[in-house]
């Protein structure tokens, strides 16, 4: 918001005040100057104001600030006496307010005889100093009050507004009847809703309250008469009425903030005096004032403010005194409660729309006292409880991705509908859809984060980076049972050579890397090692994809190479991806009982299967399983072969089987035993032979 | 006649700690080949060695004793030549390997080294910023990031139609209701704050990081999805000056012993007083670079009281009770710390910039 110093100095009464130090308080005190523009009284700064200080967006309010922040005199010159003549106001137009519960005050004068021209060089100068073209005199003027004490003005040409039944001009404030129509200034066409504040004449929409005038009733060059407007508006029905009509002006932007109800009359009699000085013509005698019933009247709200909790709160002391003298210059009301030690009663000013309890009171004498007077202490110390167990998990997991050569990705959490779609099967729930989206590529949710990996994976192939390891842990949605489910998972995408080295052929990714990431998952975290179990999904590889189970039949998500239409799409080649539940991976429990490594070694024995392709290797290890001893400790694969010596349709798996006994060593005899059990187990599978067995 | 006996066997003894010693030397690198052959000649030469003396006395020996005497000098003989030959054949086979060369590499060609796995930058500068906070007995928690309305705003003194609205423009939730019970993605992660004091009592201290979403158009200063992590703390007596104390800690732990920090007022809806947290700037001592602008100061957060309304909100009595709030975003320190031009860069995920080592 621009802000020009001279105009700020014209409230400050004493000499010129430094631009450079100026800047800084006021800075300091809250209203942060961005940026600055020309030098010495021409200075012309960028200020923040923030959104609860309405008061602070006009040069009088701003420059209450400055004197405090300046330890100087504030003083306001006031509207001046405006010489009145001829028939009262009030005989000339008539304002109604309908509805009273968004606009608590409709306030109004009449000029007559005014010839259009320029406003006078001084105000065009201050207009154009912060970036406002001049237009026309009576335009000028209401901006110059706005810019000068934030009351925005409208003025209208008086004979532009139909008359009522009693022959006056009339002003209805009312709601918009469905499908009534009015062009504004910028001349755009608008429809209205009944849940838009106007401006009306008797017959028509003349204006969006509080937001911009109608272009029909707007002052031209052959306006003679003029009625203007001075209003104070509901806040919300404001930012609805601007909202919905997708505008924003200078207006809307301090009426949606909160403006001061007691300043309507102030603002007119300023605007009229510009108006008389530059136009000639003659102000009609009297205001239009009219209250709203409904609106509750203005009363200046009282607070209390205890010395001891100010002190409690901030940790510091401040002196009553000094509490006093700070909130006098900002100007609040402030007095010793009679009889009671420590409390001031302080009425406060009704520009300061946002101080409402004694807290806002605190932040007003320290942000004068200064935030560098506070201390530096520290909070008692207590015993703090424990962390989220999620949270916990999470960075548990992409350290255990990271220890088995997986780089962490983060990605945007929305995609775009067609990327999402195809995993909607195996995602938390129906697509959850964005209503006011960044564009269709930000459209949706993800149900995976392997949309955002895939993504990844495309930017580093296009860059020639094609051997790729990513992970990322974050959320997915989906809509269940009407509400929207966030589930936490580490997707992964595997492509290209998992690893190469000049001393041996390089090997692709394949499906088994993604199981591995899932099984070496699931044992960095102390889990139960997971289980594979065949799944069609319409995105996988037809027979190269698989659901993750973990202990006790739990789904824990899905692995697999990526169907190839899709790959094609995202510029891959056989990509392997995965999605590990978090939630379904079993949590070791705080205390566990380590069994003990054995002191006897063991031993292993080999058994060379020949079978059926269709017979799956868990069926193998089961079977073997099935008829070992409590000293069977695992079934592996070595070595699995076909091609020539093998008939087609077969596949020779070599595997090994584990015996130990933590109590004693055990005989050859019995090791062979096991062995001969387990072969004959697997001689009884359909079509099956083992290798030195008959 | 018992004093050559005794010559003998201490002979014997010495020949044998020799050899020791020799093969103790050798566990450490083969002896070369002058060691072993002035070995060969002090153990077994055909003069001045142990063994030729063995033999002379030997020689001088009554008759009745020498077959038991030569039985003893015949063993210590074979066992050293035993002991002397292992220690050349470790010998021959070391020169062996030497002279061969047939199993040498070049040892400048590439390692095979695993493939290295790395956590994203914005997962360290996280960890980092939580690492700060636990030190001070912050616990971390967590909630989702599709909220409520009244979650996201209306609880954190966000009235419905306010303009304070305006600076976080949202994102909402197709079909996801009306009014306070309206779904949208999160802006900030404080409705975290109010899930934790409905659930809690005081003394509260919790840390709440995560994603939050915020329409802004993509470039390089913005992003629609970004990370925050914002803190509370609410006890009887909590201060403006704890406030003030625990943010300048966390600045000395996290950006060095000299790093200070400043309050400028400023609002925001939740907190009372408000304030924008300025941490003094470390990469020029204050002297002004690029980083800071020139002004020696990088702002880093905001902050402030908890507002009463807010207490009272999440059920907290706002008489008895006090309470601070913080709340960084992680990708605009993480663009601090590393000297990063574009935020953008975070979220492309190029391996060859994940591939840096982002120290921790």
């Amino acid at each position: 918001m621009k802000m020009s110093l001279s105009w700020l100095a014209s409230y400050l009464p004493g000499p010129a005040p430094d631009p450079a130090k100026t800047a800084e308080r006021l800075t300091s005190v809250g209203f942060i100057v961005e940026g600055q523009e020309g030098e010495g009284p021409a200075t012309v700064y960028d200020v923040e104001v923030t959104a609860n200080r309405p008061d602070g967006m006009n040069h009088r309010g701003l420059a209450r600030e400055a004197a405090v922040a300046l330890g100087r005199e504030f003083r306001d010159p006031g509207a001046g006496a405006v010489a009145e003549s001829g028939r009262p106001a009030a005989e000339l137009a008539a304002v109604f307010i309908e509805a009273g519960d968004l606009c608590t005050r409709y306030s109004a004068r009449v000029i007559e005889g005014i010839r259009m021209g320029p406003a006078c060089a001084a105000v065009r100068a201050r207009l154009e100093s912060i970036g406002s073209n001049p237009i026309s005199a009576p335009v000028d003027a209401t901006n110059h009050v706005l810019w000068d004490i934030g009351q925005p003005l409208h003025a209208f040409d008086l004979d532009k507004l139909a008359t009522g039944k009693d022959g006056r001009p009339t002003i209805v404030v009312r709601l918009a009847r469905p499908g009534e129509k009015l062009v504004t200034l910028d001349e755009v066409e608008r429809t209205l809703t009944e849940d838009q504040l106007v401006i009306a004449d008797a017959e028509k929409p003349v204006a969006l309250a509080g937001v911009m005038g109608g272009l029909h009733s707007a002052i031209s060059d052959s306006t003679t008469r003029i009625l203007l407007e001075s209003a104070h508006f509901h806040p919300g029905a404001v930012r609805r009425t601007a909202k919905a009509n997708g505008m924003h002006t200078d207006a809307s932007h301090r009426f949606e903030r909160g403006t001061d109800p007691l300043t309507t009359l102030d603002g007119l009699d300023r605007a009229a005096r510009m108006i008389v000085a530059d136009c000639g013509g003659a102000l009609r005698p009297g205001v239009i004032d009219v209250i709203s019933v409904v609106a509750r009247p203005f009363a200046a709200a009282t607070l209390s403010l205890r010395i001891a909790r100010l002190n409690r709160l901030l940790g510091m002391e401040v002196a009553p005194e000094r509490c006093l003298s700070i909130l006098k210059a900002l100007g609040f009301a402030p007095e010793r409660k009679s009889g009671v030690i420590g409390v001031i009663e302080v009425t406060v000013p009704s520009w300061r729309i946002d101080v409402e309890s004694e807290i806002d009171l605190v932040e007003e004498i320290i942000r004068c006292v200064g935030y560098d007077q506070l201390p530096e202490t520290m909070p008692r110390v207590f015993v703090p409880g424990e962390s989220a167990a999620s949270s916990i998990l999470e960075d548990q997991v992409r350290d255990q991705l990271v220890a088995l050569g997986l780089t962490e990705a983060q990605n945007y959490s929305f995609v775009s509908r067609d990327e999402n779609a195809p995993f909607v099967p195996a995602g938390p729930g129906e697509p959850v859809e964005i209503e006011n989206p960044l564009g269709e590529p930000f459209s949706t949710l993800r149900a995976t984060p392997v949309v955002g990996l895939l993504r990844s994976a495309q930017h580093n192939v296009r860059r020639s980076r094609v051997d790729l390891g990513l992970f990322e842990v974050a959320r997915s949605f989906g809509w269940k049972e009407g509400k929207v489910a966030e589930r936490r998972s580490a997707a992964f995408l595997l492509a290209g050579k998992r690893q190469s080295h000049w001393s041996e052929a390089a090997r692709q990714a394949d499906f088994f890397d993604g199981t591995g990431v899932v099984a070496g998952l699931f044992a960095g975290l102390g889990a139960p090692a997971p289980r594979f179990k065949a799944v069609s999904f319409p995105f996988l590889a037809e027979g190269r994809s698989a659901r993750i189970m973990a202990a006790g039949g739990v789904l824990a998500g899905w692995v697999g190479v990526l169907a190839a239409p899709l790959a094609e799409g995202w510029d891959l080649v056989d990509p392997v991806v995965g999605d590990v539940d978090l939630n379904a991976i079993p949590k070791p429990a705080a205390v566990t009982t380590v069994e003990i490594p054995s002191r006897f070694p063991g031993s292993a024995v080999d058994l060379t299967v020949t079978h059926r392709k269709e017979i799956p290797w868990r069926l193998l290890e089961e079977t073997v399983r099935r008829t070992g001893p409590v000293e069977l400790l695992a079934v592996d694969a070595n070595n699995r072969y076909a091609g020539p010596g093998v008939a087609p349709g077969f596949v020779k798996t070599n595997l090994s089987v584990r015996f130990g006994s933590p109590e004693r060593s055990l005989s050859r005899e019995e090791v062979n035993g096991w062995r001969d059990a387990a072969a004959r187990a697997l001689l009884a599978l359909p079509e099956t032979r083992v290798d030195g067995i008959e | 006649m018992a004093e050559i006996r005794e010559a003998i066997e201490v002979a014997v003894k010495a020949l044998s700690g020799k050899l020791e010693i020799a093969e103790a030397k050798a566990k450490a690198a083969p002896l070369s080949r002058g060691e072993l052959n002035e070995l060969k000649v002090i153990c077994i030469g055909q003069n001045q060695s142990h063994l030729s003396f063995m033999l002379q006395q030997l020689r001088i020996a009554s008759k009745s004793e020498k077959p038991a005497l030569g039985a003893l000098i015949n063993e210590a003989k074979k066992s050293a030549e035993r002991r002397i030959s292992a220690l050349e054949g470790q010998m021959a086979r070391y020169e062996a390997e030497r002279a061969e060369g047939a199993r040498a590499v070049d040892v400048t060609l590439p390692p095979r080294t695993p493939v290295v796995g790395r956590l994203h930058p914005l997962t360290v500068v996280r960890r980092r910023i939580e690492a700060s906070f636990r030190s001070l007995g912050y616990e971390v928690a967590d909630g989702p990031e599709v909220e409520s309305d009244w979650y996201n705003f209306e609880s954190l003194n966000f009235p419905p139609d306010h303009p304070a609205r305006d600076a976080v423009d949202t994102f909402f939730v197709k079909g996801g209701g009306t009014g306070r019970d309206r779904l949208l993605l999160r802006t900030h992660t404080s409705p975290v704050q109010m899930r934790t004091m409905l659930s809690k009592k005081p003394p509260i201290r919790t840390l709440c990081p995560g994603r939050v979403f915020r329409k802004d158009d993509i470039d390089p200063r913005h992003l629609p999805v970004f990370n925050q992590v914002e803190g509370l703390a609410v006890d009887e007596g909590i201060t403006f000056a704890d406030l003030r104390g625990t943010l300048a800690a966390f600045a000395r732990t996290f950006f060095g012993d000299r790093a200070k920090v400043r309050f400028g007022p400023t609002f925001f809806p939740f907190v009372e007083p408000g304030v924008d947290v300025a941490v003094s700037c470390v990469l020029c001592n204050q002297k002004g670079c690029r980083v800071c602008s020139g002004s020696g100061w990088i702002e880093i957060m905001g902050a402030g009281m908890v507002h009463p309304k807010v207490l009272a909100n999440g059920g907290i009595d706002s008489e008895r009770y006090t309470g601070f709030a913080f709340g960084m975003g992680v990708d605009r320190i993480a663009l601090l710390l590393h000297g990063l031009p574009d935020l953008r860069l975070l979220l492309e995920n190029d391996v060859r910039f994940l591939d840096r080592v982002w120290s921790s």
